[in-house]
């Protein structure tokens, strides 16, 4: 009996996740703004090899100044760089459009009413949000490069770590990709706490106020010393990590801390969107 | 729900700090068969672990006078056990490496990419290593404070997930000294020691803490002891020190007293006219100490008393300096002498 009612009326939410997950990505990636975005942020490694050349050599210290002459640290450099603000926006425009945007619409209400679970819905959602955060932490590593060896040069194509070794060209490209996975690790963190909020509001600009001012207010909490007890739970704490990949040997340590901090910050928001999304109302 | 409070409870447990697990169970080790041991321990042999201090001597910041920062920082340290090390000290997007290859240290800083190299006989150390070698610096003050304290072996602790005992040297009541006591955690096998803390009078924080937070031992990487300046740097040859010179010139440091209530009286380096010259920011190793501490005086003379947690300093102006882990008026006795 309940063999026959399976293959014939197919249950709540069976619909193929690949198919689900297909639809999502051309919904988030034929979006104009967020071409124009990922296109604008494509400018921004090229932008910093140009002010690093014409700044003649002498770009000061910190890792800005570590890219003169040594342009395999511009992809980590500006990976770095962008994480305070610039990826961060990213991924939480793409969380406001994801449920807010569509609540806004009226169009969250068909997809709630749709063949398709609650939980699956939620796991679409945040695979636009991550797909998004790579494409954005790859166009900045591959643009970086890119620039890193066209526009600054310098060093033979090798990489003088910040220990003052030499790696070959593999080996920083190696150190890049750890720089850019990291970046997406500290990027769906940020994403999954955007969804929650997400979940909770139909204004898409809610989310980004209260993602980007979140992170500002976070960094200005973790700038104050006598909060310091405070920092081992911001987020922002750890975003500075990734220049440790660009010492020799690597230290480990800041990187995997960060990352575990990642992942809690992802349970919580993904917890509080999972739990939001399936008490919703159509 | 369930996901979202697991998040919360790792964030928590996160920010809880590592270490101080339970204290290891040891065979009992007498006081003076320990700080036998370790006065004769071995060399260790290849090492490589992180170093971490914890500075909360309060020290007034001088210009133009390098010194630990207050709060925490960081080293990694390698060791071939043969006189070939590496030393490396992180800041936030930069980083120094000191190579010693046996035949010549190389001084690295990310900063302006800059080498400076500097012939060295085998075996000297760079005078850097000194001040990063918890064991070193835990060796001397069992050596220094033996006769004047009461030494005792107060359990154990877990020191860079290493067993350790832990020898605490406490004043004896006659020594006149700012400081409670000075717990050394020795490595149970290798009797090396691991940690060294300074505690003071009325604080139960630590006032200096220096010890490995990481550390193994064994054979080390032999690329860690060779150096070669990568592409783009400046390589400059270390001029010989100006102090080395001055050093030779100047009067040996005076030494009132012995243990804990020792007071170094040393005379400032005078302002050659080429100081002068460049100015108050010019570099000299006279740094300026008019904006600091209190005015004092006394039969002695006059002078400024800089006060910390751990130790007390008068600059007299007559060009002195008294310095003791000691109350301002042993100062002035020492000085008085």
């Amino acid at each position: 009996m309940t063999l026959v009612e399976s293959a014939t009326t197919p249950h709540r939410g069976s619909a193929p996740m690949g198919r689900l997950l297909g639809a999502e990505l051309r919904w988030v990636l034929r979006r104009p703004r967020t071409l124009v975005m990922l296109g604008l942020f494509a400018l921004v490694p090229i932008l910093v090899a140009i002010g690093v050349v014409v700044a003649d050599r002498n770009g000061g210290g910190g890792l800005i100044g570590a890219i003169a002459g040594n342009g395999l640290v511009l992809p980590v450099a500006a990976m770095t760089l962008m994480l305070a603000l610039l990826l961060p926006l990213a991924v939480a425009m793409a969380a406001a459009d994801a449920i807010a945007g569509e609540a806004a619409h009226g169009t969250l209400r068909s997809l709630l009413l749709a063949p398709v679970g609650r939980g699956r819905l939620v796991v679409m959602k945040a695979f636009g949000v991550l797909v998004v955060a790579v494409v954005a932490t790859v166009i900045v590593a591959v643009v970086g490069v890119l620039a890193g060896l066209v526009v600054v040069g310098g060093a033979d194509g090798t990489l003088v770590t910040l220990s003052g070794t030499t790696l070959g060209f593999g080996e920083a490209m190696g150190r890049v990709g750890i720089a850019a996975l990291w970046t997406v690790g500290q990027l769906a963190a940020v994403g999954a706490i955007a969804l929650a909020i997400s979940a909770f509001t139909e204004h898409p600009l809610v989310v980004l106020a209260s993602v980007l001012g979140g992170l500002i207010v976070f960094g200005v909490l973790g700038a104050i010393p006598a909060l310091d007890w405070l920092s081992p739970y911001l987020l922002t704490t750890g975003f500075s990590a990734g220049a440790d990949v660009l010492r020799d040997p690597m230290t480990w340590g800041d990187l995997g801390g960060s990352t575990l901090r990642a992942l809690c910050y992802m349970a919580i928001g993904g917890g509080i969107t999972t739990s939001r999304m399936l008490t919703r109302d159509a | 729900m369930g996901i979202a409070v697991a998040g919360a409870v790792g964030l928590g447990l996160l920010a809880v700090p590592a270490g101080a697990g339970a204290a290891p169970e040891l065979p009992p080790v007498s006081a003076e068969d320990l700080v036998t041991s370790v006065i004769e321990a071995k060399d260790p042999g290849p090492l490589h672990g992180t170093v971490t201090l914890d500075n909360q001597l309060g020290l007034p910041a001088l210009a133009g006078v390098p010194q630990a920062a207050n709060g925490s920082s960081t080293a990694r340290v390698w060791s071939d056990g043969a006189g070939k090390g590496r030393l490396s000290v992180p800041s936030g997007q930069g980083e120094k490496t000191i190579v010693d290859d046996g035949t010549t240290v190389w001084a690295w800083d990310s900063a302006d990419k800059t080498v400076t190299r500097k012939a060295v006989g085998a075996g000297q150390k760079p005078p850097e290593a000194d001040a990063t070698d918890p064991a070193a610096a835990a060796q001397k003050a069992i050596t220094d404070l033996r006769a004047t304290s009461t030494v005792a072996v107060d359990g154990t602790a877990e020191v860079a997930g290493r067993p350790a005992y832990e020898l605490v040297l406490r004043p004896l009541p006659t020594e006149r000294t700012l400081l409670r006591e000075v717990r050394v955690a020795v490595d149970s096998e290798k009797r090396v020691p691991l940690r060294l803390t300074v505690l003071a009078n009325g604080s139960s924080d630590p006032a200096l803490q220096v010890g490995f937070t990481q550390l193994e031992f064994g054979a080390q990487d032999a690329g860690m002891f060779t150096f070669t300046p990568p592409p783009g740097a400046t390589v400059t040859e270390a001029p010989d020190r100006p102090g080395d010179a001055q050093k030779a010139q100047r009067p040996e440091p005076k030494v009132v007293g012995d243990g804990w209530d020792t007071v170094v009286i040393a005379s400032m380096p005078a302002q050659t006219p080429a100081d002068q010259q460049r100015g108050p920011r010019g570099g000299g190793d006279a740094p300026d100490l008019s904006s600091i501490g209190k005015e004092v005086s006394g039969p002695w003379g006059t002078g400024r008393e800089i006060d910390t947690a751990v130790a007390t300093a008068i600059i007299t102006s007559d060009g002195r300096v008294a310095v003791g882990a000691v109350p301002a008026q042993v100062l002035t006795e020492a000085l008085a002498k």
